[in-house]
């Protein structure tokens, strides 16, 4: 979180990724960081026993919201 | 206005007065119950009916009653103003009443005493009499005694005189100040304000905070480290009220500072450490003479309860963590179980009792500084060796034991930190056994081939097959990194041959690193 809202202050679009479990930890956090409107996409929890195969099929499924809030 | 503080005090009529007014102004502080006071009032009121107009005469009360009680004396152009608070007593410096000033209206002293003599008082009446160019008061000079002892000025009262140095122009405080109604209950207050650990703390009021301070040399607003996760600069002071509320003597303060700058460390990671779904906290290890100072706890019951410094110096690093950096648990702090190390994990090396160099020897200072170190750690584990009359066969146990850390089918572990107590020191010690020899024991006992360190399908976890796959079968793979990422510290009770070890988590850049700072114990 510090890093994504280093490069928005930096005038570069960032977008924070994390898997929802952690969605609550990233609120607070940006809250305190004062950007809570931070670009932020969520991804179903579990990551941490997932495949190679899973995680591209996470990955597949967000590509494009990831995309839109880079653009938005 | 050279050297004197300005005020504003209400005088007993509800009239605001405020000083420097410009003019010629003359000041008693005083209190009703001092005899001396009593006998000085007559003349202050002679002398305000001979000071010329424009002028002040005003009697400082220190009590609000006896400021009543001194005004029902004389009248005309004196007035008793009201400094029950004592903040303008304590300003000005007052340490006996009567004091009596009488102050030019550009803000010069003419003439300050102290108690009663009577030879001050004659020259201040001639004082008066020139700079009002007519002729003195009349007083008759032998109904008063030549000398009286003031009294005790109640700025010097022992249990105002923190709370005045608190509120005073000039306090090193600067923390935002709560007002809490009378009838709320500060402790329930702190809890409603989240700034708590789940268990009460002291509430930091600014005398508690002021008497911790006075602990260090450093000033309060000195920062001491940028706290993560919200990066918020911790000042001496922001440290001190939480070392406060954690419940710590001022004397521990020295060990808070020290703590707080390791665990705020890049190497240290907090805020990997508050973020990981894993166990670790700072486990703090104090070294050095501090230890005896302060009454740390080294030997039975070293890592539970019962002593002051132990208990509350962990907690305080604990709650700069929560309060000041923001890492509370739900937010930033991610634990899936945490462990009970959490409300606080602090604890000192029994050295005195250890055949081996202690650990902030080992780690490079000298045996008389005084250290803190900082290892993220988990909850401890016990494990029991009653057995074993020879340090090969204690040292075995202690690999066998630590195969498992973590879970058997996992390797490369970084840092641990191993509390070997006093009965297992003297079966080492007996063989000539040194810390080294132990660690290089431990890591033979725990390594393995690396086939043996695979998941399987009876049991999925162990090292990452695509790595595995890469190794030869047979090649020998230890369980930690390298005999010196095993620290091995003395502490506990006499008696019991169990040793215990906190569980660790992962070192290096990508996780925490030990980190130990001396402490500062100059004090004052």
């Amino acid at each position: 979180m510090h890093d994504t809202i280093w490069f928005e202050s930096n005038r570069r679009p960032a977008v924070f990724i994390a898997s929802s479990e952690f969605e609550q930890a990233a609120t607070a956090q940006a809250e305190a960081l004062g950007l809570p409107e931070v670009r932020r996409i969520i991804v179903p929890h579990p990551i941490q026993d997932a495949t190679d195969d899973e995680m591209r099929a996470k990955a597949d499924a967000i590509v494009d919201a990831v995309v839109a809030a880079l653009a938005r | 206005m050279p050297n004197l503080p300005a005020f504003t005090l209400t005088d007993t009529a509800g009239h605001r007065r405020r000083f420097p007014s410009g003019r010629l102004t003359l000041l008693a502080f005083m209190k009703a119950d001092c005899p001396t006071c009593v006998t000085s009032l007559p003349l202050v009121d002679a002398l305000a009916a001979a000071v010329p107009a424009p002028a002040d005469v005003w009697i400082i009360a220190q009590d609000a009653d006896g400021g009543r009680a001194l005004a029902a004396h004389g009248g005309g152009n004196r007035a008793a103003l009201d400094d029950s608070a004592l903040a303008v007593s304590y300003a000005f410096g007052v340490e006996i009443v009567p004091t009596v000033m009488l102050i030019d209206g550009d803000g010069t002293v003419r003439r300050s005493f102290e108690g009663f003599d009577k030879s001050d008082w004659q020259a201040l009446t001639a004082d008066l009499a020139a700079l009002a160019h007519g002729p003195l008061p009349s007083i008759d000079w032998t109904t008063y005694p030549d000398r009286r002892p003031g009294c005790g000025s109640r700025t010097l009262d022992p249990a105002l005189a923190d709370r005045l140095a608190a509120e005073a122009e000039g306090s090193p405080l600067r923390a935002r100040r709560i007002e809490i109604a009378a009838h709320d209950d500060p402790f329930e207050f702190l809890f409603d304000q989240g700034l708590t650990d789940g268990l009460p703390v002291v509430p930091p009021t600014p005398e508690r905070v002021l008497r911790m301070l006075a602990a260090t040399r450093r000033d309060a607003q000195d920062v001491v480290a940028i706290v993560p996760p919200n990066l918020a600069p911790a000042t001496v002071e922001k440290v001190a009220i939480n070392a406060v509320m954690a419940g710590c003597k001022p004397e521990y303060l020295p060990v808070v500072l020290a703590a707080v700058e390791a665990v705020c460390t890049d190497e240290f990671n907090i805020h990997g450490v508050l973020a990981t779904t894993y166990f670790p906290t700072p486990v703090l290890i104090v070294n050095g003479p501090i230890r005896d100072r302060i009454g740390m706890n080294y030997r039975g019951n070293v890592l539970g309860q019962g002593n002051r410094a132990n208990a509350t110096i962990g907690r305080a690093v604990q709650l700069v963590i929560r309060n000041v950096g923001g890492g509370r648990p739900g937010e930033v702090d991610r634990a899936t179980i945490g462990h009970p190390g959490k409300f606080t994990c602090c604890f000192a090396e029994w050295e005195e009792r250890s055949p081996w160099d202690p650990l902030h020897v080992e780690r490079g200072f000298a045996r008389d500084d005084s250290v803190v170190t900082v290892y993220a750690g988990g909850a401890p584990t016990g494990f029991i060796d009653q057995l074993s009359r020879d340090g090969r066969s204690l040292a075995t146990s202690y690999g066998r034991t630590l195969a498992a850390v973590t879970h058997p089918n996992l390797c490369f572990h970084g840092e641990i930190v191993v509390v070997v107590p006093p009965e297992h020191v003297d079966t080492f010690a007996r063989d000539g056994w040194t810390k080294r020899r132990i660690r290089e024991r431990i890591l033979e006992v725990t390594t393995r081939p690396a086939a043996a360190w695979r998941g399987d399908a009876e049991c999925a976890e162990g090292i990452p097959a695509a790595f595995a796959d890469n190794l030869p079968p047979d090649m020998p793979l230890a369980k930690f990194m390298s005999a010196e990422a095993i620290t091995i510290v003395v502490a506990g009770g006499e008696a019991g041959k169990f040793g215990a070890f906190l569980q660790p988590w992962l070192s290096g850049p990508m996780g925490s690193v030990m980190v130990s700072r001396k402490i500062d114990t100059t004090g004052r």
